[in-house]
């Protein structure tokens, strides 16, 4: 298991206890958990900014698969110590007060577009399953030996595809319409559609009609401003931070792999800079803006580490197999079967990686329903409490 | 051809030693029993002239072997023109007949022959023979991407258009609308099922027969290249895209997010959800498992990709559909969606069979889990629901009377809601057996032999006419005059009785209940008598001791007392026929014989001109109460006929 879930098994232990011995609301105690919240949110961020010792592989950088899975466990650790603030003990009428009255239905509604975004993002990953497949058959056919103009050719044709499919641009990525309205036209080879692959190609339709990511995290973040005053030290706290929390890894998952309209999101993210327990996520979203950035002019399927190696890998795999002619020169069959090795390794971490990707995301949404769930019964619950007796 | 197979690893002096020691040994056979039975002497002799054959292939090998890679090149040659000659040529090699197609697959047989036969022997080859091989490989290729458009083209050509004769969907099902208010869900809405039988034939036919042994030929020439993974990527993709247009063109399913959903008018959703539950079953019953037959027939000898490209087909238009139910599913559940979530649940939980069969291995659990996540939260949804519009019933509230203490809207909503349940007897079923109720009825009492009767649901429906009761109950207590609130309790449960007489819910609820209720109404019938005439007849109850001005008095008072109840009773409304002819004879029974009766002994005394009314008078007048009538009715000055 990995360390940060123990910490949020004892976390929940301790807090539980507490709150049973009392509840009033505005406790040292409480100050001391939100404390601790905000610590955790540090630690767990820092954990992900900071960068593998050196033998690692780059399979650990930030926006690798790996890394991203890190990334779905941090955020499931942080929303379920949340939760626990927020509802473990509470008199339910308190949430319901102002200004939560406010507050709690704006965060529920961020918590539906983060819902959307999690659809759009385990399809974008069998996008990025299918870039797999084709940098799979260039690999297949580069390791052929003798390696002849027909393999090469062979592995060209699927290279050419993948590039097309990695540099596409968001708005090529967009089509209008639900269920499968095409404006890509099909093309009978399977790799030479524009989006890469069916999923890519209409991933508007994929979600539905006119849905957008960028406005979805543009309305996420619309209403989401540090609490002030009385409501700095309060509850509102942890809830505007878990609001940002989950802005961001939203953010982050849209950057990663393609997704339906994404344009302007590079620069799109308010998050507060002064705050202590958001400095590694500043540094994290620096870092992925300024690569967006760079990415956004040429246009790119996703910042996914392994994608955007793909891409480099693939540009100077098609330059070799340009070059090449038949018998191979030692010297560059040699550099090119190393890279050919090294994409071969990346399809592997792909193939591993990809589907529990795919899983924990689908388990971030059903966590996140269940959450909205239970504090939507609280509500109800509170409704109950205050209303007057018949 | 010869030329290939001289290039099969042989080591002919080896091969001749067996040779000769076979023929040794037949020799001996012969020679050990001149009496050898006809059959062996036959398996002995068909033995030697196999022998012999091998003996001249194995010369020829040995002879070809020399002039090999011309007959080689010249074989490869000819191929190449064959599957060069196709790449000028954009039109299906299907449609240029079977004999085209099989040089073309031959040429392709060839060619791969050349390359194997090379990767057997790699170092005998020469520079030579080594472009050989090399243009061989080119070749192969361009052949399996002139393959791979082939296999689009036709797959495309070929497509079969599947009507949606298995749907008749309106998007917008207008049937229960639904207020705060409960008003909308009137005896005339309650829909006709309209549940067509999808399990008829199961099978769609998606792409033509008649190319599926092309295809086929397709799938085995990658296969055996190699480009295996070519032939699964053009297929799927080909047919994704078929499905998706079934999906968007033929039955106009539209995506929608959570956010659309939620922001969703609820007849809309209504709309959405009732095609959602039609939707689903088709496509995984029909379409999907015509899909599946249609990869298990091409890739018969491929199995493992057959399910892998079903589940690549699939996944995309599952996983959206599940996405709405789930999306649903985050609605706050409002009563009204009782029957669309049943009809959601329903249909999700008896799909999990085909389901798990459909996805049956690796690459489908997947799909598989995420079906049945599905299936267990539309379950909570739907008890939820359930729980939720029992409660609404319990906690409806008026602040007014209900004007003429007719059929209350709450109760007809209510009842022809209850109506639509027995269609989802088996989920209902499952659903509630664990959830608690009290139940009118807790013990069999030998009355009811139906199972139904004592089933979850059956206790569930029971306990929510109960509900149903107790809030009448209390919007009984707002009138002020104490016999329209038996005419309304009287009227209401006569409704109860009679729509579940008159369906399926008598099996639900039971004769006892049935009757139970039936003596329920008739003692409101009693109450409202007792409460309204009681007082007006004992007015009549003279003693001869009266005088005659009292006896006047009597008869002018009981007139008066009349004239209130008929001015109040005309616009109270009975809307039963039957029920209201009913309470016209009782009533008229009793209040005419006890006028009669006091006219017959006090007729002289208080004198005609005295008599507001004859018995004639009162019997017809009493068939105006509970008519409804629009506006008061003075009798003072209209009714005076003399």
């Amino acid at each position: 298991m990995r360390p940060a879930q123990d910490n949020q098994g004892s976390f929940l232990g301790r807090i539980s206890i507490r709150r049973n011995q009392f509840t009033d609301v505005n406790t040292e105690q409480e100050q001391e958990d939100l404390e601790l919240f905000q610590k955790h949110i540090a630690d767990r961020f820092t954990e992900l900014l900071t960068p593998p010792p050196p033998p690692q592989p780059p399979s650990e950088q930030i926006m690798s698969v790996t890394w991203l899975r890190k990334l779905m466990d941090v955020f499931l650790c942080c929303e379920a110590e949340f939760k626990a603030i927020l509802l473990m003990g509470r008199d339910p009428t308190q949430i319901s007060k102002p200004p939560f009255d406010r507050l709690v239905p704006e965060m529920l509604d961020r918590s539906i577009k983060a819902l959307d975004i999690c659809t759009a993002v385990v399809n974008g990953i069998d996008s990025v399953r299918h870039y797999q497949r084709l940098a799979e058959i260039a690999v297949a056919a580069l390791e052929q030996r003798p390696l002849g103009d027909g393999n090469v050719r062979r592995a060209k044709r699927a290279l050419a595809n993948l590039l097309i499919a990695l540099s596409i641009e968001d708005k090529e990525n967009v089509s209008s319409g639900g269920g499968g309205n095409k404006t890509v036209e099909r093309s009978w080879s399977f790799g030479r559609r524009g989006g890469g692959s069916s999923a890519a190609s209409k991933g508007g339709a994929t979600i539905g009609r006119n849905w957008s990511a960028a406005k979805q995290i543009h309305a996420m973040t619309a209403n989401l401003t540090p609490p002030r005053g009385n409501e700095a030290a309060g509850l509102p706290l942890p809830m505007f931070i878990m609001s940002t929390v989950t802005v961001f890894v939203m953010w982050v998952l849209t950057a990663a792999v393609p997704c339906q309209e994404r344009a302007g999101l590079a620069n799109h993210l308010p998050v507060p800079k002064h705050l202590n327990w958001a400095q590694s996520l500043v540094g994290i979203h620096e870092k992925i803006g300024d690569e967006w950035k760079k990415k956004e002019k040429k246009g790119s399927a996703g910042l996914m580490e392994e994608m955007t190696r793909m891409e480099k890998l693939g540009h100077s795999l098609i330059e070799f197999a340009d070059g090449f002619h038949y018998p191979a020169e030692k010297e560059a069959a040699e550099s090119a079967a190393a890279q050919v090795a090294e994409m071969a390794e990346i399809c592997r971490r792909m193939e591993e990686e990809l589907v529990p990707l795919q899983q924990q995301i689908r388990e971030v949404f059903h966590r996140i329903v269940r959450s909205r769930a239970e504090i939507l019964e609280v509500l109800e619950q509170a409704g109950k409490l205050s209303a007057p007796v018949v | 051809m010869a030329g290939l197979e001289s290039k099969l690893p042989v080591v002919p002096g080896v091969k001749n030693h067996v040779l000769e020691a076979c023929h040794h040994v037949v020799k001996a056979l012969r020679a050990s029993d001149n009496n050898l039975d006809p059959n062996l002497t036959k398996l002995l002799s068909d033995l030697e002239s196999h022998l012999s054959t091998l003996e001249i292939v194995d010369t020829k090998v040995v002879v070809v072997e020399d002039t090999g890679f011309s007959e080689i090149k010249k074989g490869f040659k000819e191929a190449k023109k064959v599957i060069l000659g196709w790449e000028q040529n954009q039109s299906m090699i299907l449609e240029a007949g079977v004999s085209k197609a099989d040089l073309f697959f031959q040429a392709l047989h060839d060619v791969q022959r050349v390359l194997t036969s090379f990767k057997a022997l790699p170092i005998r080859t020469n520079k030579k023979e080594k472009d050989v091989y090399n243009q061989a490989a080119v070749v192969l290729d361009i052949a399996m991407f002139r393959l791979e458009k082939e296999l689009c083209d036709v797959l495309n050509q070929y497509k079969q258009h599947v009507q949606p004769q298995y749907l008749s969907v309106s998007s917008r099902g207008k049937d229960i609308v639904y207020d705060e208010s409960f008003v909308s869900l009137d005896d005339v809405v309650v829909e006709a099922t309209d549940d067509q039988q999808i399990l008829g034939s199961n099978n769609v036919v998606l792409l033509d027969p008649l190319v599926i042994p092309h295809i086929k030929a397709i799938a085995k020439a990658m296969f055996a290249c190699d480009y295996g993974q070519a032939f699964c990527e053009a297929f799927i993709t080909v047919r994704r895209d078929a499905l998706d247009e079934y999906m968007s063109t033929t039955l106009e399913m539209e995506r929608f997010s959570c956010v659309d959903v939620l922001g969703m008018q609820w007849e809309d959703l209504n709309g959405e959800m009732r095609k959602w539950t039609k939707v689903l079953k088709i496509v995984t019953l029909v379409y999907l498992a015509s899909e599946k037959q249609l990869c298990d027939k091409i890739f018969g000898d491929f199995e493992p990709s057959s399910a892998a490209c079903f589940v690549e087909i699939s996944k995309d238009t599952v996983l959206s559909l599940l996405a709405f139910g789930e999306a649903v599913s985050l609605r706050s559940c409002q009563p009204e969606m009782l029957e669309r979530f049943l009809g959601m649940y329903e249909v999700s939980a008896e799909l999990l069979l085909d389901v798990d069969n459909l996805f049956g291995d690796e690459t489908g659990s997947f799909l598989r889990m995420a079906f049945h996540e599905l299936a267990k939260t539309l379950a909570d949804r739907t008890v939820a629901t359930f729980s939720k519009f029992k409660n609404a019933i319990a906690s409806d509230e008026s602040t007014r009377a209900f004007s003429g203490g007719g059929i209350h809207h709450l109760t007809r909503y209510v009842m022809n809601y209850l109506k639509l349940l027995p269609e989802y007897k088996d989920a209902l079923n499952t659903l509630l057996g664990n959830m608690q109720v009290d139940d009118s009825i807790p013990e069999k009492t030998g009355q009811d032999i139906l199972p139904s009767t004592f089933s979850p649901m059956a206790r569930h429906l029971r306990s929510i006419v109960t509900a149903l009761e107790s809030t009448l109950e209390r919007k009984a207590q707002l009138y002020a005059e104490e016999p329209l609130k038996y005419i309304f309790l009287m009227n209401n449960c006569h409704y109860m009785v009679q729509k579940v007489k008159t369906s399926e819910l008598r099996h639900f609820f039971g004769d006892e209940w049935i009757r139970k209720h039936i003596a329920s109404y008739q003692h409101n019938v009693t109450d409202y008598e007792r409460a309204t005439w009681s007082s007006v007849l004992s007015l009549l109850k003279d003693n001869s001791k009266d005088s005659v001005s009292t006896s006047r008095d009597r008869c002018r008072l009981f007139c008066l007392a009349f004239d209130d109840v008929y001015k109040n009773q005309t616009r109270w409304s009975v809307p039963d026929p039957e029920l209201r002819d009913d309470l016209h004879i009782s009533t008229s029974v009793k209040v005419v014989q006890s006028y009669r009766g006091f006219l017959a002994r006090n007729a002289d005394r208080i004198g005609e001109k005295h008599v507001r009314y004859t018995c004639e008078d009162i019997e017809s007048l009493l068939l105006d109460l509970f008519e409804c009538l629009p506006s008061p009715r003075s009798l003072r000055s209209s009714r005076r006929r003399w």
